[in-house]
């Protein structure tokens, strides 16, 4: 199983909508996914119309005796499962402290369901915590969406560092989020931010009110908007995603 | 896992339909799907605990399933011909270590009007799926029964819908199967969805008489021989030539071994003829080999090497094309015809004139089968103390026929031979084995690719560069070959030990009942 984590410290660039959409488009292409909704406002949960509830609580979940599997809930996209969040996941990094290896306990939860998925992809909140050490002690590689403004590359920048002291971090996989092709800022940055940090993504994931809908459909995008532009970016950041996985 | 399927001998399915309507199921509109179950001619999917489904509607879709994790879904445009032929991606990465080089193949379809049934919360969730399948038909014009059916596809975390829905089904008197609704049609359709058991064992008795026991053997070998034969003609992978050539080779072997057992002049003829078969299967067995490990041969050998190497690989598949045809002109020949019409009628018990019978065809199987194998063993072990460094390559090779000959009499007659020591035998033979071939295949390959290079040379536009590269991979498989003649002195003494006698021992004791 192939861990991927939507991630960025900075809040509202589109993790839980590219979460949302690319399981959606990983179980397309014929993977069991899963996906684990870690943000407290459980919105990638939302999205699914699933029930926001963990049961017995985050401390439950990541405790010594937690399991996975019993947390997991179908959604009604074939092929792809959902462990839902609820208030209780504002609690994670103090929970985490409680358990004997805080920044393997993640994994472990993961490894103990990695023969039921091929890819599992954690939808985090916005912060650098104990939590996100987690996260990337379970992560292959780390999904960042970036809005393309003038703190961006320092933002990355952060994340780069921060990881490079790590012993055996992720991959960090950036790509252009809610991009306004309107916008010069927006359209110099596309153009150069990619030339400082070759990992860049080519796919961009422009900033559309189709992608807001998803909010009142609580369904990814390609369910009920499949011909827009963004369900078209969502499947080919994916493309360059899975090609990664498999060759 | 395959959903729980429900039926009703009596009941109509627009009866099931209307009352799950009145039981608060959404109903959706009919659809009508052709399901077909894809797998390979000898099941590996199936033993592998997998479910491949093309199903064919509106869309064409596959659907992976196994016992432990949730179907994975892929649309597609075409049916998939085997695991390369999928796009690169999770579901080709699943199939590809099990399906290996073998074809996908149709093993039963059946047409359905499909109706779905949801029961969805306040959020609009789906909390239960139910499909009813009705107006059943089953490829091929057979009569489906039952006529429909209702699957209850369970959700993950949605346990307590999925046991409402069965109440509501059982409240009707629907039953519960205990198989998956492919399944039960399968049953109806008589089709095997473990595939063709390729297994050379046969159930036999040590007490029987030989002449019986030989020739249950050799109509096994006959029937794996025709199984094969439509795959092989038609080129559809490489496994059915290796399993038809398999069958061929101890076919011949057990020949060999009927000495007293089998009349004298027919022994000679068929032995004969299977030769011949034996040989005309040869060159495009040895060419499917070279195409399907090629890969391999390159990977050490680096890309810009393997890349110089192209030119060659696209020869030797188009001799391949050539050696597959002649081959498939041989097994619809009047000569193959004739040959498996008469094997077949001497293979037939009721066709054997009285007074036919060889000297030992009325001996133990045992007894019979026991002296066969401690022959064996001898010649085997005589031949491999005599090898030493300066042996000829040649002695190698005879030493390896002799080693298949012993391994196809343990294959053949193991059921008179008892389970633990033949394995524990089989698998030092096989060690042995394993170095022998990798010296006889490589000197094989080497001496091809030096027959290539010769008709290359001939060719226009062939580089320098691919020929030296050829050179290079020459060089490899020389490299293998004198590793594996290296290595021989020590696999033999490792075979040729007090355990393996001991293991023999066991195994003859076996045979006779001692």
């Amino acid at each position: 199983m192939k861990v991927l984590a939507t991630y960025s410290i900075k809040g509202g660039v589109g993790k839980t909508t590219s979460a949302v959409n690319l399981a959606f488009e990983a179980a397309r292409i014929g993977a069991r996914v899963l996906v684990w909704d870690l943000d407290p406002q459980g919105a990638a949960t939302y999205f699914f119309r699933i029930k926001p509830r963990v049961k017995g609580g985050t401390q439950r979940l990541v405790g010594g005796k937690g399991e996975l599997a019993t947390h997991v809930r179908a959604t009604d996209v074939a092929g792809l499962q959902l462990v839902p969040a609820d208030f209780s996941l504002r609690h994670l990094d103090l929970h985490l402290d409680g358990t004997k290896r805080p920044t393997e306990r993640l994994a472990s939860l993961l490894a103990a369901v990695g023969d039921r998925y091929d890819v599992a992809i954690l939808d985090c909140p916005p912060s650098i915590s104990l939590a996100s050490e987690s996260v990337f002690g379970a992560s292959d590689d780390l999904l960042v969406p970036v809005i393309p403004t003038t703190l961006s590359s320092r933002t990355l920048d952060q994340l780069g560092r921060f990881l490079g002291d790590q012993p055996a971090p992720p991959g960090i996989l950036p790509y252009f989020s809610m991009v306004d092709r309107r916008k010069r800022l927006h359209r110099d940055l596309v153009e150069s931010l990619p030339r400082q940090f070759p990992d860049f993504l080519t796919s961009v994931i422009p900033n559309a009110s189709a992608i807001e809908r998803m909010g009142p459909e609580r369904a990814p995008l390609a369910t009920f908007a499949p011909a827009t532009p963004a369900a078209h970016a969502f499947r080919d950041l994916w493309a360059e995603v899975s090609a990664r996985i498999w060759t | 896992m395959q959903p729980q399927v429900f039926t009703h001998a009596r009941m109509s399915s627009d009866e099931v339909t209307a009352h799950l309507t009145d039981s608060g199921f959404d109903i959706g509109p009919p659809s009508t799907v052709r399901r077909t179950v894809l797998d390979t001619f000898d099941g590996r999917l199936a033993a592998a605990g997998m479910r491949l489904e093309l199903r064919e509607g509106d869309h064409w879709e596959l659907v992976l399933t196994d016992d432990a994790s949730l179907p994975a879904h892929l649309a597609v445009t075409d049916v998939p011909s085997s695991a390369a032929s999928l796009p690169a991606g999770p579901i080709r990465a699943r199939l590809g270590p099990v399906l290996g080089v073998r074809a996908l193949l149709p093993f039963v379809s059946v047409t359905a009007r499909r109706l779905v049934a949801v029961r969805r919360d306040g959020a609009g969730k789906i909390h239960v799926r139910v499909v009813v399948q009705d107006r059943l038909a089953i490829e091929g014009g057979g009569r489906a029964s039952p006529a429909w059916g209702v699957e209850v596809d369970e959700l993950e975390g949605y346990d307590k819908d999925a046991r409402q829905a069965r109440a509501v089904l059982a409240s009707l008197g629907l039953k519960a199967r205990p198989i998956g609704l492919l399944d039960l049609i399968a049953d109806r359709a008589h089709v095997d969805l473990r595939g063709y058991d390729g297994s050379p064992s046969v159930a036999l008795s040590r007490e029987e008489p030989a002449g019986d026991g030989f020739r249950r053997v050799l109509v096994r070998l006959a029937d794996t021989i025709d199984a094969n034969w439509d795959g092989t003609v038609h080129a559809l992978d490489p496994e059915f030539l290796h399993d038809l050539r398999v069958a061929v080779r101890r076919t011949r072997s057990v020949l060999a071994q009927a000495k007293g057992v089998v009349p004298s002049a027919e022994r000679a003829r068929f032995r004969e003829e299977f030769g011949w078969l034996g040989s005309v299967t040869g060159p495009a067995r040895d060419l499917d080999v070279y195409v399907t490990e090629w890969d391999g041969y390159v990977a050490s050998l680096g890309p810009e090497t393997a890349g110089q190497l192209e030119p060659v690989l696209a020869h030797i598949a188009g001799r391949r094309r050539e050696e597959h045809a002649a081959l498939a002109a041989t097994l619809t020949s009047d000569r193959y015809r004739r040959v498996q019409a008469a094997w077949r009628a001497w293979l037939d018990p009721e066709g054997e004139e009285p007074g036919q019978q060889a000297p030992s065809a009325a001996r133990p199987l045992g007894s019979v089968v026991a002296l066969r194998v401690a022959a064996a063993q001898e010649q085997v072990v005589m031949r491999g103390r005599s090898i030493g460094p300066d042996s000829p390559a040649t002695d190698l090779h005879e030493l390896r026929k002799d080693a298949k000959k012993l391994r196809y009499l343990l294959e053949c007659f193991g059921g008179v031979l008892a389970g633990a020591p033949r394995k524990a035998f089989v698998q030092q033979l096989k060690a042995l084995q394993d170095n022998l071939g990798e010296h006889q295949d490589t000197e094989v390959h080497s001496d091809r690719l030096r027959e290539i290079s010769r008709e290359l040379h001939r060719e226009p536009g062939v580089t320098a560069e691919t020929l030296l590269a050829m050179g290079r991979l020459t060089e490899h498989f020389e490299q293998r070959r004198q590793a594996a003649r290296d290595e021989f002195a020590q696999r033999f003494a490792a075979y040729d030990t007090k355990r393996t006698r001991r293991n023999l021992d066991d195994l003859i004791g076996s045979a006779t009942g001692r």
